[in-house]
């Protein structure tokens, strides 16, 4: 790979030993592995203290790593000219009280280097696409937790980045506004952008994100896509009226009674493997309520990640 | 570029949306009013634009004491009390804020994530934040310009030099205010820490001043009694040989010459007991900001080439003392004002301004390195 010539096959992102460690003692990141594909949204998730944020402000120059390699958009991480491609938006980013909605556009536009006719249409054309055309005129000050939140993933978007990322961007935002951001996620990924998501809200995650990494004490525990990480546990349920069959233990995987009725499960995605133990079922007159194909969500992926850890944030403990 | 404008036009928004800004402007509008309403004309003096007519010989129109007076008010106590003390206490309260705001959490990933070098946008975000004092003391010789065009018809440019002298003074001081925000990240403790370094500043140009008109009112003592020693003993030794050694006149002369020589052991004692401390605190007075000699710049660049300006006439430089005698008091302390006003202003820029601006970098120069360094 050759940093500054940025490819279509490169991933937008490719990390490789990212570590952090606070005066030598505190082990925030260690040694992240991790690749964004173009055109993805990639989620990642942690709990709290388990390095996200770090391992965000270390992409964006704002943390100096401790060690790390790699490269953002085929340049190497730290290389600033590559930030003119690259959309932020922190999690509670503050800004300043005294600008307007279009102010705060222009004033940190103009510091990533757009030009100041691309700041005026970029300017109207992103404050109508959040919802905020009619506030541009407005000191932020007046603005909800919402309305600056939208501000945020606008400012992130007038330099017209090839990747964007985003912390916590839902963060204090109504449900009907994170469904306008989820949308307006797919449809920037729909225009080929890379998006790079930190959030705390998994079922949002598992709705938007093709690809997800899972921090947990400064490594990643799991990464990849949600159809790979789920696959053991795909299982195709069947929902049956009454007591299990005696035959139904050895037929599938898992059997458990449910209010008077009993879920069978059998490992995979395969329909085909199901149907002569439906027809079995149905052979015996008895009621088949039910039958779903299943996979683990999101959360409960997480907390399997997490689930042996006692404290999932940074350690003083040497890896 | 288009970032530092960025920057800029940005300080301009933050100052301008501060009550304070508006307050100083408003205070400094006031100053030169009161300024403009002193008039001049053929009897003498008004104030308050004619309320109170004062009758003097001197201060007519047209009279080079007069342009002496109005320009020696304006060096003298706009620029020296005004915005060296007043207007720079409410800039610092003004901008103390500024570096620990924008390195707090939330505001800074958003500029430190934009294609800009950190030491670049140290010293740009530094450059602006001195918008404050360039707007307050433009704003301020403009209306200074104005008044003095109108009242003694001298249109002179030279007042804007008060632009950069009390830019880079105000500069000195908010160095170190930078370098305490950026390691408290607290604009009252910054504030707090820069009044105590500005009051140290001044204790220790005050000592100095003060012990070098000791030292050189011990030299002038040196200089006129030796000679006046010199002198009185050839007029004995004429006497002597013209009248003898019991003439009266010799008795008393040698009773002068003895008292003189009593003089001279004491300021020579004195310039030796002064020097133990005036050379440290020389020394020391050379790495730090020159804030009160920065600001006498303007004095004496616009002091006229004939003499005419208030700052000699309260030295007492104007009166008029024919065949004094040298070893008088008052000839002495004449002296040694002179001998002052003439070493301060023969110091040089490099000392004055050069020497300053070192010591503002070098704690600018920690400061950046914090900046650069620091994980935010």
């Amino acid at each position: 790979m050759v940093a500054g010539r940025y490819t279509l096959s490169m991933p937008t992102i490719d990390l490789h030993d990212v570590a952090k460690t606070y005066r030598g003692k505190v082990y925030a990141l260690r040694g992240i592995e991790m690749q964004v594909p173009e055109g993805e949204i990639f989620g990642l998730l942690g709990p709290n203290g388990a390095g996200k944020s770090t391992l965000v402000k270390i992409m964006m120059t704002v943390i100096r790593p401790t060690r790390v390699s790699g490269t953002i958009l085929g340049h190497p991480i730290g290389h600033r000219p590559t930030l003119r491609d690259v959309g932020y938006l922190p999690e509670h980013h503050r800004f300043p009280n005294y600008l307007t909605g279009t102010q705060v556009l222009h004033t940190y536009a103009a510091l990533a280097g757009v030009e100041r006719r691309l700041r005026r249409s970029r300017g109207v054309d992103l404050l109508n696409r959040v919802g905020l055309a009619d506030w541009g005129h407005r000191k932020v000050s007046t603005y909800s937790k919402g309305m600056l939140q939208r501000l945020g993933i606008a400012h992130a978007l007038m330099n017209d980045p090839k990747l964007l990322i985003l912390d916590e961007p839902t963060d204090g935002v109504d449900p009907v506004g994170r469904r306008e951001i989820r949308d307006l996620l797919v449809e920037l990924r729909a225009e080929g952008r890379a998006i790079f998501l930190n959030s705390h809200l998994l079922s949002e995650l598992e709705m938007v994100c093709d690809r997800v990494a899972i921090l947990v004490k400064g490594q990643v525990a799991m990464q990849g896509t949600i159809e790979t990480l789920t696959a053991d546990s795909r299982r195709i349920e069947v929902d049956v009226e009454g007591d299990a069959p005696e035959w139904a233990d050895e037929a599938f995987d898992t059997v458990e009674s449910i209010n008077g009725a009993t879920r069978c499960a059998l490992h995979g995605d395969d329909p085909v493997a199901v149907q002569p133990l439906i027809d079995r079922l149905r052979g015996e007159q008895r009621v088949v309520r039910a039958v779903r194909p299943v996979r683990e969500s999101l959360e409960d992926l997480f907390m399997r990640a997490v689930e042996h850890v006692d404290s999932p944030g940074a350690t003083e403990r040497k890896p | 570029m288009m970032a530092f404008r960025a920057l800029l036009v940005d300080a301009y928004r933050q100052l301008s949306a501060a009550k304070l800004f508006w307050i100083t402007m408003g205070m400094s509008i006031v100053v030169v009013l009161a300024y403009g309403s002193i008039g001049f004309n053929d009897t003498g003096m008004s104030l308050f634009f004619g309320l109170v007519d004062i009758e003097n010989e001197f201060f007519t129109a047209g009279s080079p004491w007069t342009r002496g007076l109005y320009i020696g008010i304006y060096s003298g106590f706009l620029v020296s009390l005004w915005l060296a003390w007043a207007a720079t206490v409410l800039a610092l309260i003004s901008t103390c804020t500024i570096f620990p705001e924008f390195i707090s959490g939330g505001a800074i990933d958003l500029t430190l994530s934009k294609p800009i070098g950190r030491w670049k946008l140290f010293a740009m975000k530094y450059l602006v934040s001195l918008l404050f004092v360039v707007l307050q003391v433009l704003v301020f010789c403009i209306g200074v310009f104005l008044c003095v065009g109108l009242r003694i018809g001298e249109w002179n440019p030279a007042i804007f030099v008060a632009v950069p002298i009390v830019s880079v003074f105000y500069s000195y001081l908010y160095a170190v205010s930078v370098l305490v925000g950026m390691i408290t990240r607290s604009g009252i403790t910054a504030l707090l820490i820069t009044g105590v370094f500005w009051m140290g500043l001044w204790s220790a140009q005050t000592a100095e001043s003060v012990l070098n008109r000791f030292m050189t009112s011990a030299q002038v003592d040196l200089d006129r009694f030796g000679e006046a020693i010199d002198r009185q003993e050839s007029i004995v030794a004429e006497l002597t040989d013209k009248h003898g050694e019991n003439d009266v006149r010799v008795a008393q002369r040698r009773e002068q010459i003895t008292t003189w020589q009593d003089d001279m052991e004491d300021a020579q004692e004195l310039v030796d007991d002064i020097d133990d401390w005036y050379v440290p605190v020389s020394w020391a007075l050379t790495v730090l900001p020159k804030t009160g000699q920065t600001i006498g710049l303007l004095d004496r660049w616009l002091s006229s080439a004939d003499g005419f300006d208030l700052a000699a006439i309260m030295r007492g430089e104007m009166e008029e003392i024919e065949d004094f005698e040298p070893t008088t008091r008052l000839a002495r302390e004449q002296e040694t004002q002179r001998r002052m006003v003439d070493e301060y202003r023969g110091r040089s820029l490099w000392y004055v301004i050069g020497t300053s601006l070192l010591f503002e970098m070098g704690v600018l120069a920690l400061a950046g390195l914090i900046f650069v360094r620091r994980d935010f």
